[in-house]
């Protein structure tokens, strides 16, 4: 039962989301939706690592690093996006503006 | 003693650089020179009676001590025992009248200069002083590290004295470069010789007593190729400051820039350091090189004479045929040494050919006695053509004239000084050239009969240049007012007119000495 | 025992001379009273020498008054000595000279005080401006040729020698020293006399080298100058003899011929006589001193001293003696010849001096050693004579042109009396000395060479002999001339011949003593009694053990002193028809000038100083002769190389050092530190490319990142599965 939706997927979501995700992160003008394209990823990510722990691990209750991860990378988005947030206003509130193709100090 | 007598220039040098004025500097400088000039006196006055040798110091090795033993008042101690310098002085015969030949021109020379100097005193003073040093260095040591060491020391106060004190009109700076350059070079080669020297000898050696002592078991002796290098390095140093044609060329332009105590000194003692490298290194060192090369060195020798007094027969400045004299007597000094160099072994050691043997000493003799005469008289010379200067403001022959009328003093020492060059007997001159002469005649014969020429033409640009032109004639009326010797010029000048006449009448007293040396050094060249 | 002190001789004057330089320069009196005591005590003590040197007599030759204490110089183990030599003619020289010269410097006490008209028409005398220095030059002179009589080494003969050439400079030219003060000279004379000396000095150098060669040969030869041990038998017949370098001539020979070539200069024989004539620009007593009595005389002596060298080398078929006899005889008659076409009265004694000095070498070069050193002796007391005598005239009169005197034997006459012993000594006139000596001369030429047995020198000898036959016929005439035109006729210049007048007693005493010893002394070698032969010939030489030979008066010795007497008077005789028979008056040319071309050779004497010395012109100009200017241009052609070829080769050195070091600087700045720039430039260059991917855009970086990775996630997995 638990077998019956092929592993690939559930891989094949998560590729998608990750494409989707990158392509927002690269792509998109407003800061904003880059940092949703960011948890885009990170969430494509999870799913990968809880579709490889139900189907890759030998014993899925004993080995249970994949959920852990998984756990990990919710948290880290978390604080990511909190602190990805917090750099966006503080830009809009020095830049006026939250378009990332104006933000290009570094440039040569 | 040497050390005292060397290096109390110095401690001049060192006193006069805080002393506060221009007239304490003079009279302290005359004054200090006066002290090695005395030592150099009592030094020569004992000299035959002094133990054949004397340490003074803590170390000599025993095959120095016995080495030196024909040199007296020596002084040894070790300096850089790694490279094998020791510092060796010592004189004898030979070096012992050009000390003392030293001291009294430096003290002549301070006595004038504080009349005439009188910008930059601090400096000229002080420069003189250690240029003393330098020359008195090279006549006392015994060690080929410290000798170079010495000659280059006469260098670099002689090329700012040229430089800086110089006669503006005369290219100073160029004729002080020429010179400085041009003797370096020779030098340069010099320092090849004596590397190669130390390089090739056993034990390995700086000394002069014994490397001319044991030359004959040294492995720079047995290699040709070694001793011939090291030979024509020496003597192109030498020849360059003697000065042999024709590396002569830079003598005219630093006598006719260089200030008149330092032409005396140049003319007096340094072309001396070349002839005594002749005697001290050449000769006893390679006396088979020399005497393969002898004839060659004694035609060079011989063009010096004759061409030297051709040149100087045309000029018309007064110092440059001075200066060009001084070529024509040095060309009879290096005949002196080539002739004798010229001796073959049999000629030295055979009892039988005692003549040869004898003539080969007159010969050193007359080329020692030549240097010492030049010194004196060409210093004389150059006194008097700077006290000329100063009346005159000029050196130009054609504009003097019937100076015997206006100035007699300056006219009568003027005449002396002039025969004395020109080798009258009775003074100084003839006796050193006689003694060269026949000594040449011995073993160079040929060259001699051309060499002989050189006498007559001295005598003729002597008298027509120097005399005729300067002190006969009339006298233009822009000298109408020409003031006489003052007392410090004839005091300059007296003691050089007696040695001149001394010499010349009575010349053992200085020949007793050198000719001690002279045995020696022939008996060592001999000896195979 | 007194020859102990001999060397004291030549201190005296030799201690005058240092007086009067150093402290009685400005007392006149005085410095000439030091320098005539000085040469009395220094005459005092040559006759003590001399006549302890009789009393030895003829031995005294091979047993000589001798020491050598002196060391001169030590050469290696030998030494050079000094000290004095007396033989038999070296003390009849000591005799001779001392005495000749006190005659000269009483004489100068007056001469050289000179008369001139101020402005105000009065007449002055005074001292010449340098009355001391003269003294003190002749002291200084006299005192070397006693020295030179009595060394013992022959380099202390040749310092004595050369120390007089010097005092001859400095006399010749006394006049040219102060300057134009003198009243009594003009420019002109400053100006000959200043080129004068200079020729004396350079042309006697070029005979001093040539001795000088010589004497160190020698010395390397046989191994010491010293007169005892130079000949000794060993030396002169060994080792003299082998072959010296210039090929056909022996060591003897060539030494022979070199000291012969300083004879040359010194005692002016051809072809270094120019000198003398010119030497004449001196005050006459300096011409009396060196030119007649002593420094010419020295180049003689030498030969005397020298005379074994001669006569051995001519035995052993060298030819040095002939040479020495040919030059003397040519020179006797070539500078008569030229004296007879002088008007100056002192170069006509000086050409007569030149023509005596070559008598005296032709017969030492015949052999004849007597006669030739009588000759010797009694010319310096005749010449000195003749010397003052004409100085005395000049002195008087003002000038030294003949043809401006004339009739001078009224006015003064002591004068003339004394010039005319003189001059008849001089033509060899009975009982005269020269006539004894000049007659023993050609004796000896006519018995060797026409009645002698025959020799390879014969011919030689035959020569000698027509040549000084022909001379003392001309030395006659010319000497007669000299009288006429001078002392007999009538006065050719009225001013000079008023101003003529006896001289004071201080010159005409000398005059008269020498006169005096001009009439008797030759008696000493008469024929009957020849003290003289006897004295020097009997004992040879030092060297020379056998005795000189001496023949006895006979027929052939009768034939020729008539002979001798006869030409002598022929020429006084010729002399007389053309000069005394009717003097020459006022303005009228030399008679002698008829002989056109003949006289104007003469008159230029050869023209030889154009050739090879130079001609000083009457207003004291110089014009140099050929040798000369090439001597010149070589000194300048020399110069020339010096500067410009070899001192250039020095500056070449220095300017190619100069280019060598700017383009070492160039190499240095532009291509090493180029690299070092390029590199610094291309990374710059690099940089600036590089830079442009910071775009400063972050999505940018992500993309690349992200492509980056994926990058490396295909890899990994494409190579998992290989």
């Amino acid at each position: 039962m638990i077998n019956d939706i092929p592993l690939v997927y559930y891989l094949s979501l998560s590729a998608a989301l990750f494409c989707v995700g990158l392509f927002g992160a690269l792509a998109r003008r407003n800061a904003i939706a880059v940092l949703m394209g960011i948890e885009l990823m990170l969430n494509a990510v999870n799913i990968n690592f809880v579709a490889f722990w139900r189907y890759g691990s030998v014993n899925p209750i004993l080995n249970q690093a994949g959920i852990v991860f998984a756990l990990f990378v919710i948290t880290v988005a978390a604080a990511e996006a909190a602190v990805g947030l917090a750099l966006v206003i503080s830009i809009y509130r020095s830049r006026d503006t939250v378009n990332v193709e104006e933000i290009d100090l570094l440039k040569w | 003693m040497l050390s005292a007598i060397t290096f109390i220039p110095l401690l001049g040098a060192i006193i006069i650089l805080f002393l506060p004025s221009d007239n304490a500097i003079k009279r302290f400088a005359i004054i200090w020179s006066i002290i090695p000039l005395i030592l150099a006196t009592i030094a020569w006055v004992i000299f035959p009676t002094w133990p054949d040798f004397t340490l003074m110091g803590s170390y000599c090795p025993p095959d120095i001590w016995v080495a030196s033993a024909n040199t007296y008042l020596g002084e040894c101690a070790p300096w850089i025992p790694v490279l094998g310098i020791q510092y060796h002085l010592g004189v004898d015969g030979i070096s012992m009248p050009l000390v003392w030949l030293t001291t009294l021109l430096t003290t002549l020379g301070l006595f004038y200069s504080a009349r005439v100097i009188n910008e930059r005193v601090k400096e000229f003073f002080a420069l003189f002083l250690i240029l003393e040093m330098g020359m008195l260095g090279v006549f006392v040591s015994l060690d080929l590290f410290l000798f170079y060491i010495f000659w280059e020391i006469g260098l670099v106060p002689m090329y700012f004295l040229i430089g800086i004190w110089g006669h503006d009109t005369d290219r100073p700076q160029y004729a002080a470069i020429k010179f400085f350059l041009y003797t370096l070079a020779g030098s340069v080669f010099m320092l090849l010789a004596i590397i190669a020297l130390y390089l090739f000898s056993t034990p390995h050696t700086f000394d002069i007593t014994l490397l001319t002592a044991n030359r004959d078991n040294m492995p720079w002796a047995k290699d040709a190729l070694i001793s011939t290098l090291a030979f024509l390095g020496f003597f192109l140093a030498f020849a360059i400051k003697m000065p042999l044609f024709p590396f002569h060329t830079w003598l005219p332009d630093a006598h006719t820039a260089a200030p008149t105590a330092g032409s005396v000194i140049l003319a007096g003692i340094l072309l001396k350091l070349g002839g005594y490298g002749f005697i001290r290194i050449l000769l006893p060192m390679f006396p088979g090189t020399f005497q393969s090369l002898a004839l060659w060195i004694g035609v060079l020798a011989v063009i010096s004479i004759v061409y030297g007094a051709f040149v100087a027969m045309s000029q018309n400045d007064f110092k440059r045929l001075v200066a060009y004299s001084s070529v024509n007597h040095m060309g009879f000094v290096i005949l002196g040494f080539a002739a004798a160099a010229a001796l073959t072994n049999e000629q030295v050691t055979s009892p039988e050919l005692s003549n040869y043997f004898n003539n080969g000493a007159a010969a050193i003799n007359g080329a020692v006695l030549a240097m010492f005469s030049h010194g004196v008289i060409t210093g004389g010379l150059f006194f008097l053509v700077g006290m000329l200067y100063e009346r005159t403001h000029t050196r130009e022959l054609a504009q003097f004239g019937g100076f015997m009328a206006k100035v007699p003093i300056y006219g009568a020492l003027l005449l002396l000084t002039a025969f004395a060059s020109l080798g009258l007997p009775g003074l100084a001159g003839f006796v050193g050239e006689f003694l060269v002469l026949q000594g040449s005649y011995t073993t160079l014969t040929a060259l001699t009969f051309v060499a002989v020429i050189g006498i007559v033409l001295t005598a003729a640009y002597f008298l027509w240049k120097v005399i005729q032109k300067v002190l006969l004639g009339q006298a233009d009326e822009k000298w109408a007012k020409l003031p006489d010797l003052k007392g410090y010029e004839i005091l300059t000048l007296v003691p050089l007119a007696v040695l001149m006449v001394l010499i010349g009448i009575y010349p053992s007293w200085i020949l007793d000495t050198i000719n001690q040396a002279t045995i020696v050094v022939l008996k060592a060249v001999g000896a195979t | 025992m007194i020859q102990n002190f001999t060397l004291f001789i030549p201190v005296f004057p030799l201690l005058a001379f240092a007086i009067i330089v150093l402290l009685t320069r400005r007392n006149n009196r005085l410095s000439a009273w030091i320098a005539i005591v000085g040469i009395i005590m220094a005459l005092v003590l040559s006759l003590g020498v001399f006549l302890e040197s009789l009393a030895e007599g003829p031995e005294l030759a091979q047993h000589p008054f001798y020491a050598a204490p002196i060391v001169w110089y030590p050469y290696g183990l030998a030494t050079m000595n000094f000290g004095w030599f007396v033989d038999p003619i070296g003390s009849v020289m000591l005799f001779m000279v001392p005495t000749v010269c006190l005659m000269i410097f009483i004489y100068s006490v007056a001469y050289m005080r000179h008369s001139h008209v101020d402005e105000q028409g009065h007449h002055i005398q005074e001292d010449d401006p340098r009355y001391s220095h003269f003294f003190a030059y002749i002291s200084l002179f006299t005192a070397m040729m006693l020295l030179l009589v009595i060394s013992s080494s022959l380099l202390q003969f040749f310092i004595a020698w050369e120390v007089m050439g010097f005092c001859s400079y400095a006399l010749i030219g006394f006049w040219s020293f102060r300057g134009l003060k003198e009243h009594h000279i003009d420019e002109a004379q400053v100006g000959r006399a200043r080129g004068a000396s200079i020729k004396a000095f350079l042309v006697t150098r070029v005979g001093d080298i040539l001795l000088l060669t010589g004497m160190i040969l020698l010395l390397l030869v046989t191994g010491t100058l010293d007169f005892t041990q130079m000949f000794n038998p060993d030396g002169l017949n060994n080792v003299l003899l082998a072959d010296s370098p210039l090929p056909g001539m022996t060591w003897l020979t060539l030494i022979a011929l070199l000291i012969f070539g300083g004879t040359v200069g010194k005692s002016a024989q051809f072809p270094l006589h120019i000198w003398l004539p010119d030497a004449m620009e001196g005050p006459t007593p300096v011409s009396a001193l060196i030119h007649a009595a002593t420094m010419v005389s020295a180049g003689i002596f030498l030969i005397i001293r020298m005379f074994p060298l001669f006569v051995v080398d001519s035995q052993t078929g060298g030819n040095a003696m002939m040479w020495v006899a040919i030059i003397g005889a040519f020179t006797a008659i070539f500078a008569a010849t030229i004296g007879l076409a002088q008007n100056d009265i002192k170069r006509v004694l000086a050409y007569s001096t030149i023509s005596q000095l070559g008598y005296m070498l032709a017969a030492l070069g015949i052999g004849a050693f007597v006669a030739g050193s009588f000759h010797l002796i009694m010319h310096a007391f005749f010449k000195a004579l003749l010397f003052l005598a004409a100085g005395a005239v000049i002195h008087s009169v003002g000038t030294n042109d003949m043809l401006k005197m004339g009739g001078l034997w009224r006015k003064m006459p002591i004068t003339f009396i004394t010039f005319m012993i003189g001059a008849f000594a001089l033509m060899g006139i009975f009982p005269f000395a020269g006539f004894w000596s000049k007659d023993e001369i050609l004796l000896e030429a006519l018995r060797a060479g026409f009645y002698g047995e025959a020799s390879p020198q014969t011919q030689t000898i035959r020569f000698v002999y027509i040549c000084l036959a022909i001379a003392a016929f001309l030395t006659a005439l010319y000497t007669g001339r000299q009288i006429f035109l001078t002392f007999f006729g009538k006065p050719r210049d009225e001013h000079a011949y008023e101003h003529a007048h006896e001289s004071p007693i201080t010159m005409w005493a000398p005059l008269a003593v020498l006169a005096t010893f001009t009439t008797f002394l030759g008696l000493w070698n008469a024929p009957f009694i020849g003290a003289f032969t006897h004295y020097i010939g009997e004992g040879g030489l030092m060297g020379l053990p056998q005795a000189f030979e001496h023949t006895a008066f006979d027929q052939l010795a009768w034939i020729s002193m008539f002979l001798s007497l006869g030409i002598a008077i022929g020429g006084l005789i010729v002399a007389y028809l053309i000069y005394g028979f009717r003097p020459v008056a006022a303005g009228q040319p030399d008679p002698f000038a008829r002989l056109g071309i003949i006289y104007k050779v003469l008159v230029n004497k050869y023209w030889l100083d154009e050739l090879y010395g130079y001609k000083i012109n009457l207003d004291g100009t110089v014009q140099r002769g050929l040798l000369i200017r090439f001597a010149g241009a070589l000194s300048r052609g020399s110069y020339w190389l010096d500067r410009k070829v070899i001192d250039g080769l020095v500056n070449l050195a220095g300017w190619f050092g100069r280019i060598l070091a700017r383009l070492w600087g160039w190499f240095d700045a532009r291509i090493i530190d180029g690299i070092v720039n390029a590199t610094a430039s291309v990374t710059g260059e690099i940089a600036g490319w590089w830079r442009t991917m910071q775009t400063g855009d972050v999505q940018n970086y992500a993309l690349i990142a992200a492509a980056g990775a994926m990058a490396f996630a295909i890899i990994f997995l494409l190579r998992s599965f290989t």
